[in-house]
């Protein structure tokens, strides 16, 4: 191999890359556009839960229910905390019956109606539930006669709640990783289409010559784009090495998906259907921490999840060398099974 | 006495169960002209593939400027220039970037890209995309292309197919020139008359074998007929062709016949066309 061809061709591949109207604007409109939501996005999370609560008499118990997470507001009829509820006011309206004391007083159950919207989450239901238990026990003076022994298993990050915009920080690096990969295998089909490749072969270049000035092309594209996202959006603020690791490990991946895309294609639109397929693939693990609970255990024989998994572990919980470790090795066989995949299936085409 | 710039010795090449390329052989000597002739699938490209290192041969040798191809890709590579059938160019780049590019890839150092386009008749445009280029202009460009390394051996794969004749004729100066300043030149061409015109040897290719390789001249002497055309006035007043062919026995008294009989109006001598022997020695036309 010879530096002075690869960087040659790089140069050219670059030059060529940006002259395609449609890839440089996706490219930065992609990078622009993600830091814009980014930041638009809120920096924290709501914990309170806000609550109606309607009490023709009050309770010293239910009275002491504001703060520790919850907004409690008072209303003026049931009728209120209903229509409240149901224009999404109060994720639920608690409605104390107006003989309650008395009903206490005569050791009867006082019926307490709790009103939820149709779309509330099953969680949230539930915790409202226990939480009117929880003071009728104390209004009465009946204590629960259990104890809760609480064990967390593995990192403990119960607590350690992530702004939205945060959660969604793995899903735009690795867009904008995954992005490139519709340029770079463009690039390398019309190389072949339009036969220039041919017109490279009879020169000193060697076909290890083109491998190493595309791969370094592509992973330059990928990587430089994330990195700077990372970098402006105040992603590297924890373990920028491991970052910069793991996005670097990233654009190999898509390099070597897209040689194998341009494998399979035959020009413009043949690269998109192809690509929209793989990338839809590699998408998967991203959705599964934006909605955590919405993916199976399958999603891990997806390569792209052990980039995205480290990009949030690290990102948002400052994860380190000794959690990260195991993704990183794991992305780097996934990186070089994938480019040798795409080598081979590449190389035929070529000749 | 020149060496041989191109050795090919029972080169071979098939594709599944169609043989391409039959085991030819043949030499270039360096600074000469081969013109290598024959109809669409003779071969040809796939010759070209072999000799420029893009195809291994199946069983063979093929040996440039002393080396052995398939052992020396890289150096063969950085001593030839190939012209391409197909317009094979950046287009989204300028022609001074395209060859430029090409420059910096084979390691020329001094090289002065505007003598080169104005060689090629591209003066003033260097800076065009080459998309907004004619078919003429991207043609004259791989010409250029080709001769950024100063190559001591020239591929040309049909330069002139489908150039208007100022475009073609450019070309032709091209190959003359290149062939002065000592390159050999290998040439396939479907246009008879270019070949007969450029080519110091002519080599017929026909179904993966080498058919005849010989001069011009050789070959119009070994295959050809010479005769003469001649128009006569009729007594009806109508023009008639009329031929006589030369070089037999009974030209000479057919010739007096001819002028005692008729009334001759014009007359002149033919030579045999390249393709009139192509079709005598393979029974097929070089356009098929």
């Amino acid at each position: 191999m010879s530096l002075r061809i690869i960087g040659a061709l790089v140069a050219k591949d670059l030059s060529l890359f940006f002259r395609n109207r449609f890839f440089t604007l996706i490219t930065v409109l992609g990078l622009v556009l993600y830091m814009v939501i980014y930041f638009i996005m809120p920096k924290a999370v709501n914990e309170n839960l806000e609550i109606g609560l309607y009490a023709p008499v009050m309770l010293p118990a239910f009275e002491q229910m504001q703060g520790e997470g919850l907004e409690i507001e008072g209303v003026e009829s049931e009728e209120l905390l209903k229509e409240g509820v149901t224009e999404g006011q109060y994720v639920a309206g608690i409605a104390l019956p107006a003989d309650i004391i008395e009903d206490f007083m005569s050791g009867q159950k006082p019926i307490i109606s709790v009103y939820f919207a149709s779309d509330v989450p099953e969680e949230i239901k539930d915790a409202v539930e226990v939480l009117i238990r929880e003071l009728a026990y104390q209004q009465t003076g009946q204590a629960l006669t259990i104890e809760i022994s609480e064990e967390i298993l593995g990192a403990d990050m119960a607590g350690m709640q992530i702004p939205p915009r945060d959660r969604m920080r793995p899903l735009f690096a690795v867009l904008l990783i995954m992005m490139e990969t519709f340029g770079m295998a463009n690039l390398i089909s019309e190389e072949v289409e339009r036969r220039t490749i041919n017109a490279l072969l009879v020169t000193p270049v060697s076909v290890k010559d083109l491998f190493a000035a595309k791969g370094i092309t592509g992973v330059s594209l990928a990587f430089v784009q994330a990195a700077l996202f990372m970098a402006i959006i105040g992603g590297m603020s924890r373990q920028p090495l491991i970052i910069l690791v793991v996005l670097l490990l990233g654009a190999v991946l898509v390099t070597g998906v897209s040689f194998i895309i341009a494998a399979l294609s035959k020009g413009f639109m043949s690269v998109l259907a192809w690509g929209m397929i793989i990338l839809i693939i590699l998408f998967i693990p991203a959705f599964g921490i934006m909605f955590p609970g919405a993916v199976t255990g399958w999603v891990k024989a997806i390569p792209s999840y052990y980039l995205v998994d480290t990009v949030h572990r690290v990102s948002n919980f400052g994860a380190g060398w000794g959690d990260a470790w195991y993704n990183l090795l794991v992305l780097l066989g996934a990186d070089l099974a994938l480019a040798w995949i795409g080598i081979m299936a590449l190389g035929r085409r070529f000749r | 006495m020149a060496s041989d710039a191109i050795v090919a010795e029972e080169l071979t090449y098939w594709y599944g169960e169609l043989v391409a390329v039959d085991h030819i052989s043949f030499n270039v000597a360096e600074g000469e002209i081969l013109g290598f002739l024959g109809p669409n699938g003779a071969g040809k490209t796939t010759v070209i593939k072999m000799l420029t290192g893009q195809l291994r041969p199946k069983a063979g040798k093929a040996t440039l400027l002393s080396m052995d191809v398939a052992k020396n890709v890289d150096r063969v590579q950085g001593d030839i220039g190939v012209c391409f059938e197909e317009t094979n160019l950046y287009e989204q780049m300028s022609a001074i970037e395209n060859l430029k590019l090409f420059a910096r890839l084979f390691g020329v150092q001094s090289f002065d890209v505007e003598a080169l386009l104005r060689r090629v008749g591209l003066t003033g445009r260097g800076k065009d995309r080459v998309a907004a280029y004619s078919k003429g202009m991207k043609q004259r460009l791989m010409v250029a292309r080709s001769l950024v390394n100063r190559p001591r051996v020239l591929f040309l794969d049909e330069p002139t197919a489908g150039l208007d004749p100022t475009s073609s004729e450019s070309i032709r100066n091209i190959i003359l020139e290149e062939r002065e300043r000592g390159a050999t030149v290998f040439l396939t061409t479907h246009d008879m008359l270019e070949a007969d015109k450029l080519s110091d040897r002519v080599a017929f290719m026909n179904q993966g074998k080498i058919v005849a390789l010989d001069t011009p001249h050789n070959l119009k002497q070994q295959y050809g007929k010479r005769a003469l055309k001649a128009k006569v006035s009729t007594e009806s007043g109508k023009l008639e062709d009329r031929e006589v062919i030369l070089d037999t026995p009974g030209t000479p008294g057919a010739i007096q016949e001819l002028f005692a009989r008729e009334k001759v109006v014009t007359i002149h001598s033919e030579e045999a066309s390249l393709e009139d022997i192509f079709i005598s020695i393979t029974g097929r036309g070089l356009q098929g």
